[in-house]
């Protein structure tokens, strides 16, 4: 599979602290592609190291196929970028603030300026100054900004960042939409639940190293199986099943339970226990991890290791 | 060519800055001959006419000083406004040379105020023949000689305020180079001790172009000698702040 962004051992020291540290990445094409971690994990670091905003201390960089920073102008003239939040000249208006980038980019940019704002919903609100925007509208201008150069890869940082749910729903139907054109889109994200729903790959990231990375299905199935169970008594449950070195944990969720079971436990097991405790089991239902129970898997798993 | 002119949208969109820039430059020179006019008219016998050569020497000097304050700030504002409101960075992810980004600015900043200091001389000319009465007229010579004076003030300024600009805030540029040009530089020149050396000040070469009255303030230099200078100062601010655009995290 092609792939348009690949480093090798890619490393940013500030001082003493390494903000990403020998990460190996690959993003495959044609995909949108989830960079997940905590705040502070070196999402933008990452970002900014990939767009040139600042040196690498050391590692091997390749944008759209590309050599970075050697091919660089060349590479970014195919990327369209949001780093951290959109930012805007204020007395502009949206159409203006277009212009200014299409400026520094091919001739042909300018001309994608009113399909740009179309696409993103903001065709009445062109000629208005973008003090006047709310932070949904600028998140839109920012994606139309980045439209207007045509790109085969889109960078977003943060993109869900301030919307409310409607402009979340409208940012990840414009993804996939990007998606469907045959674009790549790459955000970060610390929302697990958005980077699930929107993403079709995903590298987690940690206190800047990437932990793992493939495809959500893929990575969501590597968590532990779960178990939801609806009883008369979740407390004799929990006793009954406390003794059980097997299940590894277990929470409340709303009127039953959720076990964590380790491995070479039965279902059907669990269920005899239960029945022999003397406790009336009117639910089991075996759960797929989400993409959030397994990142904080990994990650628990890790602080674990320290 | 696109990039100065988007800078130069940046600079005409900011209402402020044009009202100001326009009350320093053309604002100046109307209101100083309002009052000339206004004066010869209640009083002739006290007051001469409001043009001729002499007032043309007293606006062009005029012009240069406030003019001089109007292309620092938008210097100032043109080097720094992608970088405080964060748009810098959404131009270098465009894959253009920063150093091209850099160009653009200063080439921006002339844009929108040569034609102020143009229309400011351009009134003060007018005045100068309009209002003459009974005094001589300025020769062709006398207007270039005030052009080159306030090209050299203004123009040179307007560079070292881009270049400043690419390390500090527009504030601390403005504050910097009105205090070099009206209080520092002055003191210097005004130290005999430092001699010859005082020449490598941009303010007293730029003062070599003065108009006549002025002239004795001045550290006496060759015409080349004052280019050079003024040159010297226009590469080092360009040079610097080209570097440091290159250097910075956008």
């Amino acid at each position: 599979m092609e792939t348009v962004i690949e480093t090798t051992a890619l490393t940013k020291r500030f001082g003493d602290r390494a903000a990403i540290d020998g990460v190996d990445l690959t993003v495959p094409a044609g995909v949108a592609f989830g960079f997940l971690g905590p705040n502070g994990a070196g999402k933008t670091t990452l970002i900014r190291t990939l767009l040139g905003l600042t040196r690498a201390t050391s590692g091997e960089i390749s944008l759209l196929g590309l050599p970075q920073p050697a091919k660089r102008a060349e590479a970014l003239a195919r990327v369209g970028a949001i780093v951290e939040e959109p930012k805007f000249h204020p007395h502009l208006t949206g159409r203006e603030n277009l212009k200014i980038v299409a400026a520094a980019r091919d001739r042909a940019a300018e001309s994608r300026i009113p399909d740009a704002l179309e696409r993103v919903g903001l065709g009445q609100r062109a000629n208005d100054r973008v003090k006047t925007y709310s932070l949904g509208m600028r998140q839109r201008l920012g994606i139309a900004r980045c439209l207007i150069a045509d790109p085969a890869l889109l960078i977003l940082d943060e993109p869900m960042n301030g919307l409310d749910p409607a402009g979340i729903l409208e940012m990840r139907h414009l993804i996939r939409a990007f998606v469907a054109e045959g674009r790549t889109v790459f955000l970060s994200s610390h929302l697990l639940d958005e980077v699930e729903r929107t993403c079709d790959h995903v590298a987690i990231v940690d206190r800047g190293r990437i932990i793992v990375q493939g495809g959500v299905e893929e990575i969501a199935a590597r968590g532990d199986p779960t178990l939801l169970v609806e009883v008369d008594n979740a407390e004799a449950a929990r006793r009954a099943l406390a003794s059980d070195s097997r299940v590894e944990k277990i929470e409340e969720e709303g009127s039953g339970l959720r076990l964590t079971l380790g491995d070479g436990l039965p279902i059907a097991e669990v269920n005899r226990t239960l029945v022999q405790a003397g406790v009336a089991v009117s639910r089991l239902e075996p759960a797929r991890a989400t993409l959030e129970e397994t990142f904080l898997a990994i990650t628990s798993r890790l602080e674990g290791n320290e | 060519m696109r990039l100065v002119r988007a800078e130069a949208l940046k600079l005409v969109r900011r209402r402020g800055l044009m009202v100001w820039s326009f009350l320093l430059t053309v604002g100046a020179v109307l209101i100083a001959e309002i009052v000339l006019v206004t004066l010869h008219a209640v009083n002739p016998a006290k007051h001469g006419p409001a043009g001729g050569a002499s007032n043309l020497e007293h606006f062009a000097f005029l012009l240069a000083g406030l003019g001089n304050v109007a292309a620092i700030i938008i210097g100032a504002t043109a080097g720094t406004q992608d970088v405080s409101n964060g748009v810098f960075r959404d131009l270098v992810v465009t894959g253009r040379k920063r150093a091209a980004l850099f160009n653009a600015r200063v080439l921006g900043a002339l844009l929108v105020f040569l034609p102020l200091l143009a229309l400011g001389f351009a009134v003060a000319v007018g005045g100068s023949f309009l209002f003459a009465g009974n005094l001589p007229h300025p020769t062709a010579a006398d207007i270039a000689k005030y052009i080159e004076y306030a090209v050299a003030i203004c123009g040179v300024d307007i560079v070292l305020a881009v270049g400043l600009a690419a390390f500090a805030s527009s504030r601390v540029v403005v504050g910097v180079l009105i205090a070099w040009n009206a209080i520092v530089s002055h003191l210097l020149i005004a130290i005999g001790s430092l001699g010859g050396s005082r020449k490598l000040i941009d303010v007293a070469a730029a003062e070599h172009f003065a108009p006549r009255h002025a002239v004795g303030s001045t550290i006496a230099m060759s015409t080349a000698a004052a280019l050079l200078v003024l040159a010297g100062w226009t590469v080092v601010f360009l040079q610097a702040g080209r570097f440091w655009t290159n250097r910075m995290d956008a």
